[in-house]
């Protein structure tokens, strides 16, 4: 390749690092899927989908954005997958230690779910049907409450 | 009235391009504290549409993330706070910076306060007045390290606007309909304002930031 092709491909590169720097992460409209999730809160597993798809895009390149392993691993959570919601969990302590003293709190409370609680907290691949009751949109508040005090 | 509707267009012209009145920043504060992470509690709303804090309170992650902060996921923390007797945003926001960063581990906390989302629906004309508060406060100290004031108005019939103002004015005016309105564009371009628009006022690149402009 002649050097003067590569100074070419080198300044496209450049303005198009410039140009197209507007994101460096994979987001996968995170703010339109939880705003439908708030106005409807039945679309639970839209959001949740809408966030492993989010990790699934950018976890080989490193792009995952702050804070979506650890939404996902708390949908998981409040599915009843325990299992999945520490890992999820974890994955956000290592790629972000800002966030490793808040993840190994909800570490300790799935945990301490999955000891007191074994059969409910075992993996469940698909999430339950959404239901309109308030207590199943949040089956997980009497958990939280103990350790976060 | 006829003669003062073309000093009308320029004036939503203005508005639509400039987005009016901003304070000033305190930069300095704020990059003394140089937080790495921030803590976006649930916003205080204290306009008349209901559905005003969950547009702003989904669409402020993205920019802030992208300007290179370590954002908390702002659901599970509504959840989270929720679970722990602190439902009410206001209760949130009145209780000190450092507590809540004790609890999750931040640097600092924004807090988001809507003053004003009012549309107005006229024949052939829609518009809509944001009004919008943010705080950033130490998570060491409890100072307000930084703060904005934004101020948006978006006109169906301003058509003047170019550029992404000029688009966005015409997705709000696409979406904003009596019967369903759709805010997103409205209230991602108010977000993304916020935090990055106009250097010296935005807040200042994080340690992710790639460009440190």
């Amino acid at each position: 390749m002649s050097s003067v092709v590569r100074l070419i491909l080198g300044a496209v590169a450049v303005a198009c690092m410039s140009g197209c720097a507007s994101s460096r992460y994979e987001w996968n409209d995170y703010d339109t899927r939880l705003y439908e999730y708030y106005k409807t809160p039945t679309e639970r597993d839209n959001f949740a989908e809408a966030l492993r798809e989010a990790i699934l895009e950018g976890e080989p390149s490193g792009r995952v954005a702050p804070g979506i392993f650890a939404e996902y691993g708390y949908l998981m959570y409040e599915m009843g997958n325990s299992q999945a919601a520490i890992m999820y969990y974890q994955k956000e302590a290592d790629r972000w230690p800002e966030s490793r003293f808040f993840m190994n709190k909800m570490i300790a409370v799935a945990k301490n779910r999955m000891k007191k609680d074994p059969v409910k907290s075992k993996p469940a691949e698909i999430a339950p049907p959404a239901a309109n009751t308030p207590e199943t949109v949040n089956p997980s508040s009497n958990a939280t409450k103990e350790t976060v005090k | 009235m006829k003669r003062m509707l073309p000093a009308l267009l320029l004036l939503c012209a203005v508005m639509l391009s400039g987005c009016a009145h901003r304070e000033l920043s305190k930069q300095e504060r704020f990059l003394a504290a140089s937080p790495r992470s921030i803590l976006i509690v649930p916003v205080v709303n204290n306009s008349i549409d209901i559905t005003a804090s969950d547009y702003m309170l989904s669409t402020i992650t993205i920019p802030l993330a992208e300007r290179g902060y370590y954002v908390f996921p702002v659901h599970m923390v509504k959840r989270v706070l929720e679970d722990d007797g602190l439902a009410d945003s206001s209760l949130v926001h009145s209780a000190p910076a450092s507590r809540l960063c004790a609890l999750f581990g931040a640097d600092a906390v924004m807090y988001i306060t809507i003053e004003r989302w009012d549309a107005r629906y006229m024949v052939f004309n829609t518009s809509v007045t944001l009004v919008l508060r943010y705080e950033i406060r130490d998570g060491k100290t409890d100072e307000v390290i930084w703060k904005n004031r934004e101020y948006m108005v978006y006109n169906s019939d301003g058509g003047g606007g170019g550029g992404l103002a000029g688009l966005v004015a015409k997705a709000v005016t696409a979406a904003v309909t009596r019967a369903a309105p759709n805010y997103m564009p409205l209230a991602r371009q108010a977000s993304a304002n916020s935090v990055s628009s106009y250097p010296g006022r935005g807040i200042p690149p994080g340690p992710y930031a790639i460009d440190k402009k």
